[in-house]
């Protein structure tokens, strides 16, 4: 990569050498900020994984690690998913695992001992400097003046859109994919710019890398599409085109299938047809031009329409068929809630109860991007300008992003590459007018900021300028002024927002000191210790990543929400009152139920208040069963406290998060500080389960699943006989006795 | 001829000299020492039978069932004793905690004084009922001893029953009548699985109270066989609780005596016989069931490794043996493990499910044990099954064995290659024909390279 | 309808043997049949293409000839090691694709030189960018073919396995 990069910097600055080596500096600066600003969490907790899916992640590197690739890839995981475990190998995306493991051996290799942990950990990061790097390919294929490269790996380093999903510890696909996707973009935008087979084929090795490292390659596969049609539609076809998309598109699919979880979706699936329509498309296109060089205009045009029609009644007739025979499978539902943001909530609750999969709310956009969110508009605008093939590409891929990105949260990690890219090319343009035959003075305070605004662009002679030493002053100043703002926002967001590992907490004492809440750890580490090896763990699924990552128990249900019925039985087993839960428990061979309660510290990211989803989900099972409504009360409200419904107080994960809850207080005076209200001065009764542990700040709490009772009692019965209430004798039942028949 | 028939059984006792397969200290809890000498046939026979027998009044201080929190004891003989209640080392608790701890409990009941109310709730933790009137006895007009009970006939005469189900085995049949004074009625509530009747009244009984009046039909609790004289809950961890109506009929007296039925021959009772059994089995000399070796692999040709001996990890469709190693516990020694004709020993292969059950057939069998064994195929699905084995009989021990292993699916490598899937030829064809035409197309290329330079120089 | 037969079957296959039409009239009227249009392409075609290129367009041919027989047989015969299918069928797909975009540079580039009818219409106006770019010599053009091809093998051998 850097030898590329250098090779790339040379050539732009061909005879300047200054300025081709100031370039790389600034460039590795970039590339070492960007990695620094994601340290902070290493500083401020320590080297930890941190979230949900990372913990899988790392799990599954550390056995690629132990037992080599093979193993790896024909892995199944008996450790999840209890009793079903899980086709690991052949139902994750290995790219991450894969990269990280390389790394590993590499470094054995060159007889540096390192713990995959902190591989693990630090790839992120690592992974963030390249993509600036690429980043400042990127753009230097769109805009001719170096500065916007630079100043798009500036943004792209320290943007905390992206950070949000790098910091050190995030060990998730993404890490990866960005740099991936960035790099994608770059070899494609060269392969429409040069016509060569190479760069078409590298674009898609490195598809085929991001298609092994990230599910959102889809994004790919379909934007290239568009930006082949779009260039179609505008008559923009040329033979450059149709090698560049030939060669990805067949070299990229076929790498694409080699991945054991695509397999045979990109031929299969909707979602991949676009790309083989336009590939179709192309051949055609292409076949006409080739004949259309033999012949005058008249006639080709009358030939054309005949195979027009021909092709398109063809066409026609194959998709029907094969839609009728079902050999295309239908769009999937994540791709369904794209387009309708309510048809989640309605027909699949389990992917609209992931947060990331909310709708972004606007601050978010200024609060992740901040002012490249007005710059990007700008940006586009400029691209509009120009209009060469690689600028209709940015213009679709920015708006197709802000549309998805205004749908998912998680999307709007897509979008940040392309607002980087805008932005840049708008800031550039602007800075490039206002300082060109600028006074020493205006280029002095500019250098004093060189760090973010690098400004040392090659300066050309414009035909019309500013030469208002003022304006020119007032505008680079304000510009200088927004980017120290942004460098400052990039770093506050950073440091404050996104560098909390979610697996410790932190929080501020009165006196200003730092608390660090380890409830989590405690917890697992307490079920590491002190249950068999082999102890399933029944846990709501955000959960079973860290159950398995840290404690190392089986789970019954994890993060990855491939069985939609099976987390729907958990969410049965919790929200039924114990008599139907704890057959369910039996069943599974459940030992221990672990519940987060947040109710003492005001932790608010506890079970409680994601049950109503555990119920929806369970409803769309079992609609019979479980119903929504019994949970809110005649008014529609959601309450624990004495108001609560009997289907409330009854089920089982409300008894599991305020058993003996009520003594730690005085008599009356149990609080829920979440909900912020009064529980009622009885504490609910739990009978076949017992309290096995709870942590420090009550925040985890573990129950044992009793045996069935030795006597063949009921569980309330037992625990009554323990507490020494005598048994009241069946007094005369009404109706006939029944009799015994042995 | 009494004594003669006594002699006989001491010798063949003395002969046998049983001991229990899960110990042999028992503890009897009777009112006074005094009293002891009346049962002094039973202490012998127990004593013949290798028990440690200890002696304690439910008044003693020095009465506790645990010692530093395990059993101080292995059995537990309650004779009902006079006063109210069991007295504060005896309460319900401690007799469940003792049956929790794998304690096998002999409880007699008599229906000459009212049972305490602590037994009453004891029991009826185990959903056994005793009647509402505590003084309640059982009377048959028509199963009595006409020596003894000419006129409150309330000493049955029964005869042993044979098992209510033909996949149990008889544990408590035999020739011969039993006398059974004052028998204190019990009722099985109709949930708990794990009561089983060992000895029903006849037909013809009924229960009340003898110093009142003859109730009306409407308030007779229980009639006939719904009436339990001796009945015997096995705990899930087969702790025995053996709960005996009429401890008269442990008596030395009752032992030896005659007893004649209505138009009936004068007999000696079988009483000493059926203590035996009733003890023998509460206390686990017989009903034992044990699981040896159990063994799984693949099917395969000749001997199986050690190494290769039960796997974590099977595949999908993988042919699979299973081998259980089953002995029974038969007075003094371990025997082969047999199933009643009518019944089975079976296996499942089960996730959430049964994916298979298969009954078990005895392989081989070696002095002490048989051997079952049973050969399937893994079913296609992967996940993490169990092999189980979950055999419960009454009046025999559980066998609840499971084991877990994972079944995995197909990896990557164990699937039919394209060139051994006749079907897969023709594709294999068209792609090497691409590649050898690429190659040739190379050669050809490569070799016409100069020529088309010069044509085109010269155009 | 038979002469849109026709053209679609020079479509599928432009050296295979419409022979017969070769001798068609050399210039076309503005109101000649589809028939008579087919004709005077391929007329166009056998005197206007360099050897090279003829090869080019024969192992064209070749790969289309593989392909279609692949798929043919495919809906006669199912396919069912389908991964097998896939990679055979692509495998003549993807080369056949590479071939195409091997010719298009070698012509393109050759373009000047041969006297290839001019382009009409919409590439006119792209003609600037495309000389300025047009940079790619027949022995690189031929090296990316080699490495695209050699990509592709290796990904249609691992799939068939």
């Amino acid at each position: 990569m850097a030898e590329s990069s250098l090779d790339v910097l040379l050539k732009g600055s061909s005879g300047q050498r200054t300025r081709g080596l100031l370039r790389i500096i600034i460039i590795l600066t970039i590339a070492a900020a960007a990695v620094a600003s994601r340290l902070f969490s290493v500083i401020r907790f320590e080297s930890i994984i941190h979230e949900f899916d990372p913990w899988f992640n790392f799990r599954a590197t550390k056995y690629l690690v132990e037992n080599g690739f093979y193993s790896f890839w024909d892995w199944f995981d008996d450790r999840t998913w209890h009793p079903l475990g899980r086709v690991t190998g052949g139902t994750l995306y290995p790219g991450l695992m894969v990269t990280s493991g390389v790394i590993y051996h590499i470094l054995r290799l060159l007889t540096i001992p390192v713990d995959i942990r902190n591989i693990c950990v630090l790839l992120a990061p690592g992974f963030s400097g390249l993509t600036a790097l690429a980043m400042y390919l990127l753009t230097c294929e769109m805009s001719t003046s170096p500065s916007a490269g630079l100043l798009a790996a500036a943004f792209m380093g320290i943007t905390p859109g992206y950070i949000s999903r790098s910091v050190a510890g995030s060990y998730d696909n993404e890490a990866i994919a960005i740099f991936l996707l960035v790099f994608t973009f770059y070899l494609w935008i060269k392969a429409v710019k040069n016509g060569s087979i190479m760069w078409g084929a590298l674009a898609a090795l490195f598809y085929g890398y991001m298609v092994s490292a990230w599910g959102g390659y889809v994004f790919i596969t379909n934007l290239i599409p568009l930006h082949v049609f779009v260039l179609l539609c505008m008559g923009r076809y040329s033979s450059r085109t149709y090698i560049a998309y030939t060669t990805w598109y067949a070299l990229g699919t076929l790498g694409s299938m080699q991945i054991p979880f695509v397999g045979f979706l990109p031929i299969r699936n909707s979602d991949h047809m676009a790309a083989l329509g336009v590939f179709g498309l192309l051949q055609l296109v292409a076949f006409a031009e080739f004949v259309r060089g033999f012949l005058p205009g008249k006639q080709f045009q009358k030939l054309l329409t005949s195979m027009v029609l021909l092709t398109f009644g063809l066409g026609f007739a194959g998709l029907v068929l094969l839609t009728v025979s079902g050999v295309i499978a239908p769009w999937s539902g994540r791709f369904y809630s794209l387009w309708d943001t309510g048809y989640a909530k309605i027909h699949i609750p389990i992917i609209a109860s992931v947060s990331e999969h909310q709708p972004t709310a606007w601050p978010a956009f200024f609060f992740d991007l901040n002012f490249l969110i007005w710059l990007f508009p700008a940006g586009v605008f400029l691209c509009f300008q120009k209009l060469n093939d690689e600028h209709v590409f940015v213009i679709i891929y920015a708006v197709l992003s802000s549309y998805f990105a205004g749908v998912m949260v998680r999307l709007m990690l897509t979008l940040t590459p392309i607002v980087c890219v805008a932005a840049a090319l708008a800031l550039s343009s602007v800075l490039d007018n206002f300082l060109v035959m600028s006074k020493p003075t205006a280029e002095t305070q500019a250098k004093a900021n060189a760090k973010d605004a690098k400004i040392y662009g090659k300066m050309k002679n414009p035909v019309v300028g500013i030469y208002s030493y003022f304006s020119k002053a007032f505008v680079t100043g304000s510009l200088t002024l927004y980017l120290l703002i942004f460098v400052a926002h990039c770093t506050w967001v950073t440091s404050n927002a996104y560098s909390s590992p979610s697996v410790v907490l932190a929080s501020r004492l009165p006196d200003g000191s730092q608390m660090i809440i380890d409830d989590y750890r405690e917890a697992y580490y307490w079920l590491r210790q002190n249950t068999p090896d082999n102890a399933k763990i029944m846990s709501w699924w955000d959960y079973g990543y860290q159950i398995g990552g840290m404690a190392d128990r089986p789970t019954l249900v994890d993060n990855n929400t491939w069985n939609n019925t099976h987390i729907a039985t958990v969410g049965k087993a919790m929200s039924s009152r114990e008599e139907v839960s704890y057959p369910i428990l039996r069943q599974h061979d459940v030992d221990y139920v672990l519940v987060v309660f947040g109710g003492l510290l005001g932790y608010s990211g506890d079970d409680l208040n994601k049950f109503l989803w555990m119920v929806r989900i369970a409803e769309g099972i079992w609609p019979d069963e479980i119903k929504e409504r019994d949970f809110f009360t005649a008014r529609g409200e959601y309450r624990v406290d004495e108001e609560a419904t009997p289907t409330m107080k009854n089920s089982l994960m409300y008894k599991m998060s305020y058993y003996n809850y009520q003594s730690l207080f005085p008599a009356g005076q149990a609080v829920d500080r979440v909900r912020g209200v009064r529980l009622p001065a009885e504490g609910p009764q739990l009978n076949t389960l017992e309290e096995a542990f709870t942590s420090e700040n009550w925040i985890i709490r573990i129950f044992k699943v009793k045996d069935l009772d030795n006597l063949d009692r009921d569980h309330s019965n037992a625990v009554a006989f323990e507490k020494g209430i005598k048994r009241k004798r069946a007094t005369k039942k009404k109706g006939p006795r029944v009799l015994r028949t042995e | 001829m009494r004594w003669c028939l006594a002699l006989l059984i001491c010798a063949f006792v003395a002969t046998v000299n049983a001991l229990s397969s899960s110990g042999s200290r028992l503890l009897v809890v009777l009112d006074e020492t005094t009293e002891k000498s009346t049962y002094s046939t039973l202490w012998s026979d127990l004593e013949a039978r290798g028990y440690d027998l200890s002696f304690e009044s439910p008044k003693s201080d020095k009465l506790s069932l645990f010692e530093h929190g395990e059993r101080a004891y292995d059995h537990l003989l309650i004779l009902p004793p006079k006063s109210k209640g069991l007295g504060p080392s005896l309460t319900p608790k401690h007799i469940v905690d003792f049956l929790n701890k794998d304690g096998n409990i002999v409880l007699a009941l008599s229906g000459k004084s009212s049972t305490s109310s602590a037994v009453s709730s004891l029991l009826l933790e185990v959903d056994i009922h005793l009647a509402n009137d505590r003084s309640a006895v059982v009377i048959d007009h028509f199963n009595y001893d006409t020596i003894s009970a000419a006129e409150k006939h309330d000493v049955l005469l029964l005869q042993r029953s044979t098992p209510l189900r033909p996949d149990v085995k008889a544990f408590f049949d035999g020739e011969g009548v039993l006398a059974l004074p004052r028998v204190a009625p019990q009722t099985l509530g109709s949930d708990s699985q794990l009561l089983a009747p060992i000895l029903q009244a006849p037909a013809t009984a009924y229960a009340y109270n003898p110093k009142e009046e003859i109730p009306s039909p409407d308030d007779i609790e229980a009639t006939g066989s719904q009436l339990n004289i001796v009945s015997a809950l096995q705990a899930r961890n087969s702790a025995r609780f053996t709960v005996l109506g009429s401890v008269e009929a442990l008596e030395d007296k009752w032992f030896s005596a005659s007893v004649k039925a209505p138009n009936g021959k004068k007999v000696p009772t079988v009483n000493r016989e059926f203590a035996r059994q009733l003890t023998g089995w509460t206390f686990k000399e017989t009903g034992v069931v044990k699981v040896g070796k159990i063994e799984h692999h693949l099917a395969t040709e000749g001997e199986v490794a050690a190494e290769d001996l039960n796997p974590k990890i099977y595949r999908i469709k993988n042919e699979t043996v299973f081998r259980i190693e089953v002995s029974e516990y038969s007075f003094d020694k371990w025997v082969p493990f047999e199933v009643p004709a009518e019944d089975a020993l079976q296996l499942e292969f089960t996730m959430l499910s049964p994916f298979h059950r298969l009954a078990l057939q005895p392989i081989s069998r070696t002095e002490t044990s048989t051997v079952f064994g049973t050969q399937f195929v893994t079913p296609d699905q992967h996940g993490i099954f169990s092999f189980r084995v979950n055999y419960k009989r009454p009046f025999l021990t559980n066998i609840e064995e499971k084991h877990e292993v994972t079944v995995r699916h197909f990896a990557h490598d164990e699937y039919a290659r394209s060139w051994a899937i006749s079907g897969g030829w023709v594709w294999i064809a068209g792609l090497w024909a691409v590649i050898g035409g690429f190659l040739a197309f190379v050669i050809v290329w490569l070799y016409s390279a100069p020529t088309v330079n010069k044509v085109k120089k010269t155009q | 309808m038979p002469a849109k037969r026709h053209a679609a079957s020079s479509t599928a296959a432009p050296a295979s043997t419409t022979a017969s039409l070769s001798s068609g009239p050399a210039t076309l009227k503005s109101n000649s049949s589809v028939f008579d249009i087919a004709g005077h392409v391929w007329q166009q075609y056998t005197a206007n293409t360099p050897q090279r290129t003829l090869l080019l367009d024969a192992f064209m041919a070749f790969l289309v000839l593989v392909g279609g027989i692949q798929f043919v047989y495919c809906v006669l015969a199912g396919n069912y090691p389908f991964n097998a299918f896939l990679s055979g069928f692509s495998a003549a797909v993807g080369q056949f694709v590479l071939t195409a975009s091997l010719r298009m540079q070698i012509s393109d580039s050759g373009a000047t030189s041969s006297s290839k009818p001019s382009s009409k219409g919409k590439n006119a106006r792209f003609a600037d960018d495309e000389e300025v770019e047009e940079g790619i010599s027949h022995e690189r053009a031929f090296a990316d073919y080699i490495f695209g091809s050699l990509i592709l093998h290796f990904f249609c051998i691992n799939f068939i396995n």
